[in-house]
């Protein structure tokens, strides 16, 4: 039903496509609009991102050259005075005193590099939680830190160095207070000989630099990341990972091939962006390396964060488009509802008139634009219909009367034309014609005059009205001049004379004309003008066009000369007589019957009678011109005297 | 009001009960030869599911400290058992510290040498290789030996720091522990210039339980309810290696072991691989006479041990 209603409503239907098409327009331009806005404020994060690794390299950068600076002087001032073991305890204090980010500081020396002091001697000097500076001799054999890498790395590298994380652990109270994870950097001491005696080691704890880092924070769920040369979080916010596991730690069980690619780009010192899922959240991660230690910082910006305030956006307009297109449909639609109402009543008047009151009066509209046209054209078209229709009723009419008329002509036309046919046991006479419209331009007729049979048969030129008058003219007067035993030629001539007076329309009539004698069986003929007649033999043998004078059609040329002709016996000799409707009689090939299928029909049996004969002939053509209209009238006649 | 009294009575009775077999469980140290890790996870198991208990040991689990060795530990009876690789053994007994294998956990070496540039390491020659500060390496030095390498051992607390950096050109690694250790770090692709020891005729068992033999024969009984436990206790383990893994991190978590869960799984997983015997695809849970023999022959030939060391000197 409602979809009924949809379909039927010019203006839900036109409504539905605006909104369709707005509400495409809309998404297509807020798309591109948003795509532009997701770049800006990528490129916006990223420069923000860019700028806090960048503060936040250099700081750490910073102490930790500071560290390096330190480390520097001290090895200038051991190697001084290599000689005296002491002056270790002082220097040692020192340094960890003027380099307030300094944890502690180690001395430390090859086995029996003093004799004196045995087998162990470093001094170690560090702060503890009160900003006091202590010091203590380290090595035993529980903590021989020959093996440890603040003073390996050194030995083996044979240059400075900073160490990776360790843990530097004295107590279970240092790991819970985070200071256990240590960073060192280490110098080799080389003695006069350039023989090494020692490292010297300055440790920072990774606390400072945790929360030096974990503070920075461009988006409110952002966090960095720390990573050691071997990718291992230094600083990370979940503290289970912070030391213990690298980049690398989970791909081990779950290949994760972008985490994989990252941490990869991270060891190799790279700096740069990768848009990636860390731990199942999308992000966007900036990195960039801190050379001075090799390590890795980098910020990982969750994308719903620097995102948020762009979707809630998207949010918010996506909300009042829709509402705006929910808004905008009824709106429409009841707009073009009140327009279209002109248009309803219009249907509405039309359908009346179309009922048949015509002379319904169309409301007029004070309207100049497309419906008020409309309003025009219909009282236009009203007046026009009803104009049209009275003509149309009295041409209908007039046909009609026309067509009574014509009847009532053809009627007589046919009643002109004899129908009953001699039953005489002399005289074997039967005669057909059919006109091709109501009334035609054939004839034939007959008489009987002082013991001659008279007939004739003719073709009046043209069809129709026209020529039926001259047929019934020719008749008359053939008639009337057979009435008086007149020669054929006679009667032909004086036919000519009276139709060919005043002839402007030049209208002419070919007729044969012929009269037998019944005792002698001769016959005189005039041809004027028209189709051989054809001359049968009863006795088996074929049937031949009578051989005729050209005389001229009848009404052509008055004081023409027509010729008669005789045949002395033609008793027992059918004569079959035609007019041109037969033998040019055309099927829907414009194929003609033809003289040769006429006389193929004429000579196929044997003559029966005459009425057999035009029968037979008449459905040979029927045939022939199948569901063809008949083009011409067709007239038959055929005639025997015995 | 019966039925209450007799749930009481019967509670006190189980509780009496339950006190005083904690108080008949014979007390056992039992002191593996390094810090908690999955290495461990069938005693730890054995413990935690009561199989100690069950044959009537009150057993403590604990750990070396960087100043107490292990061999220390046992030499002065502070703790009734240990784990040592089978070449370790063999050194002991041979500095006439009279051993005794009670059960042999692994069957298959688990020694690797890892090069930092992925080379092959046995074309790394006079290269400097870390390793262990407290000796795994006797067999790895066998075969340096052997086979003309020449290799520079550094000995260092924290091998994977010097490996990182460069400072050594390969590092001696656990098949189990430092070789996943170096795999996290990305510096090397797995199976990448990796030397293993196992599959280059090296392939020496290594952990088992030893006591002292006095130890042992003060109470044989004890000894082998330990072993039986422990067995127990790693057949359990291969079983449930999830729930076995919890048991493992809580001990990691209180040694404040830097390690990760995937770590220790990754080292479960290659322990309990290692404890199946490569030609009868079983825990055979037994020294193989074979690879003593092997141990002893190579050790002895490199100046290790003084006598070749018998199958019957580590066997009860």
């Amino acid at each position: 039903m409602k979809l009924n209603r949809f379909r039927d409503s010019l203006a839900m239907r036109t409504s539905a496509w605006v909104v369709l098409g707005a509400g495409l327009l809309f998404l297509g331009t807020l798309s591109y609009l948003f795509h532009r806005s997701d770049i800006a404020v990528k490129r916006e994060a990223s420069n923000r991102a860019v700028q806090v690794l960048d503060n936040t390299a250099l700081r750490v950068s910073g102490i930790m050259e500071d560290v390096e600076l330190a480390a520097n002087n001290l090895e200038w001032l051991v190697l001084r005075d290599i000689d005296d073991p002491e002056a270790m305890v002082l220097y040692a204090n020192q340094v960890v005193r003027n380099n307030p980010d300094l944890n502690s500081c180690s001395i430390s020396f090859e086995p029996y590099h003093y004799p004196e002091k045995g087998l162990y001697y470093s001094i170690f000097a560090y702060r503890d939680e009160n900003d006091h500076i202590l010091w203590e001799q380290e090595g035993d054999e529980s903590y021989q830190y020959f093996y440890k890498n603040w003073y390996l790395l050194p030995k083996l590298l044979e240059k400075p160095c900073w160490t990776e994380p360790y843990d530097d652990a004295h107590s279970d109270l240092d790991r819970r207070m985070g200071t256990h994870m240590m960073v060192s950097y280490c110098r080799p001491l080389y003695d006069r000989n350039g023989v090494f005696v020692g490292s010297i080691s300055l440790d920072l704890s990774l606390k400072w630099l945790s929360e030096t880092i974990s503070g920075v924070k461009p988006y409110p769920n952002s966090y960095s990341i720390l990573v050691g040369h071997g990718g291992t979080y230094l600083v990370h916010p979940n503290p289970d990972k912070l030391f213990y596991q690298t980049l690398f730690t989970d791909g081990l069980v779950k290949p994760d091939p972008e985490k994989y690619a990252l941490g990869q780009s991270m060891r190799r010192q790279e700096e740069g962006m990768r848009e990636m899922k860390l731990e199942g959240v999308n992000c966007y991660v900036y990195y960039k390396p801190i050379e001075i230690t090799g390590w890795s910082l980098a910020i990982v910006c969750p994308q719903n964060d620097i995102f948020a305030s762009l979707n809630r956006m998207r949010r918010q307009v996506g909300w009042i488009m829709l509402l705006g297109l929910l808004l905008l449909f009824p709106l429409l639609a009841l707009l073009i509802h009140k327009q279209l109402s002109p248009l309803r009543g219009l249907a509405f008047e039309a359908d009346t008139i179309a009922s048949g009151d015509l002379d319904h009066q169309l409301e007029p509209v004070e309207r100049t634009d497309e419906i008020g046209m409309l309003n025009q054209s219909f009282r236009n078209m009203q007046s026009s219909l009803v104009r049209h229709i009275e003509d149309l009723t009295a041409a209908t009419a007039s046909r009609e009367r026309m067509e009574r008329e014509l009847q009532i002509a053809r009627n007589i036309q046919m009643a002109m034309v004899p129908h009953d046919f001699p039953a005489r046991k002399d005289v074997d006479l039967y005669a057909s014609m059919v006109p091709a419209r109501e009334v035609g331009g054939d004839l034939y007729d007959f008489c009987f005059v002082n013991g001659k049979l008279f007939f004739c048969l003719g073709d009046v030129s043209g069809k129709g009205v026209p020529a039926s008058l001259l047929m019934a003219v020719a008749r008359g007067m053939f008639r009337i001049l057979a009435k008086q035993a007149l020669q054929p030629a006679e009667i032909a001539r004086q036919i000519n004379e009276m139709s060919s007076e005043e002839n402007d329309q030049m209208i002419f009539v070919t007729m044969f004309i012929a009269s037998i004698d019944l005792q002698s069986g001769t016959m005189e003929f005039c041809n004027c003008g028209h189709n051989a007649p054809v001359l049968l033999s009863t006795k088996g043998g074929k049937p031949a066009f009578l051989d005729c004078k050209p005389n001229m059609a009848i009404g052509i040329q008055q004081g023409f000369a027509f010729e008669g002709q005789r045949i002395e016996n033609v008793k027992g000799k059918p004569l079959f007589l035609y007019t041109d409707g037969l033998n040019e009689a055309e099927n829907r090939q414009k194929e003609e019957f033809g003289n040769e299928k006429m006389l193929e029909v004429l000579g196929e049996d044997k003559f029966v009678d005459a009425r057999t004969t035009v029968e037979k002939m008449c459905q040979a053509v029927a045939l022939h011109v199948d569901d063809a209209e008949q083009s011409d009238d067709l007239t038959m006649l055929c005639v025997k005297v015995s | 009001m019966t039925k209450r009294y007799s749930f009481l009575i019967a509670a006190i009775l189980l509780l009496a009960g339950t006190t005083a077999r904690a108080q008949d469980l014979e007390p056992f140290v039992f002191m593996p030869q390094w810090t908690p890790q999955a290495q461990f996870a069938g005693y730890y198991v054995a413990l935690e599911k009561g199989f100690y208990a069950e044959e009537g040991l009150d057993v403590r689990i604990e750990h070396p400290t960087e100043t107490l060795p292990v061999s220390d530990r046992l030499r002065n009876g502070s703790c009734d058992a240990t784990t040592f690789q089978m070449a370790q053994a063999l050194e002991m007994l041979d500095s006439d510290v009279q051993l005794v294998n009670i059960l042999q956990t692994s069957m298959e070496n688990a020694m690797v040498i890892v090069s930092r540039h992925g080379e092959d390491p046995t074309t790394l020659r006079g290269a400097r290789i870390s390793t262990w500060r407290i000796g795994f390496d006797q067999i790895a030095e066998c075969m340096s030996v052997e086979r003309k390498l020449d290799y520079e051992w550094i000995q260092a607390a924290d091998f994977l720091n010097l490996f990182i950096v460069g400072a050594v050109d390969a590092a001696l690694a656990m098949s189990y522990n430092e070789y996943y250790q170096i795999l996290q770090t990305g510096l090397v692709e797995p199976g990448q210039g990796v030397f293993r020891f196992s599959e280059n005729g090296f392939n020496i068992q290594e952990d088992g339980i030893y006591m002292t033999r006095e130890n042992y024969g003060r109470n044989p009984g004890r000894a082998r309810r330990f072993a039986q436990a422990s067995r127990k206790g790693w057949e359990w383990t291969a079983e449930h290696p999830d729930e076995a893994l919890d048991i493992v991190m809580q001990y990691t978590s209180q040694g404040y072991i830097a390690t990760n869960r995937v770590l220790q799984k990754l080292m479960l997983d290659e322990i309990l691989r290692l404890q199946v015997a490569k030609d009868s695809g079983e825990r055979e849970f037994r020294l193989r006479p074979e690879m003593v023999e092997a141990a002893s022959e190579l050790m002895f030939k490199n100046g290790m041990l003084r006598r070749k060391i018998t199958m019957e000197d580590l066997l009860p």
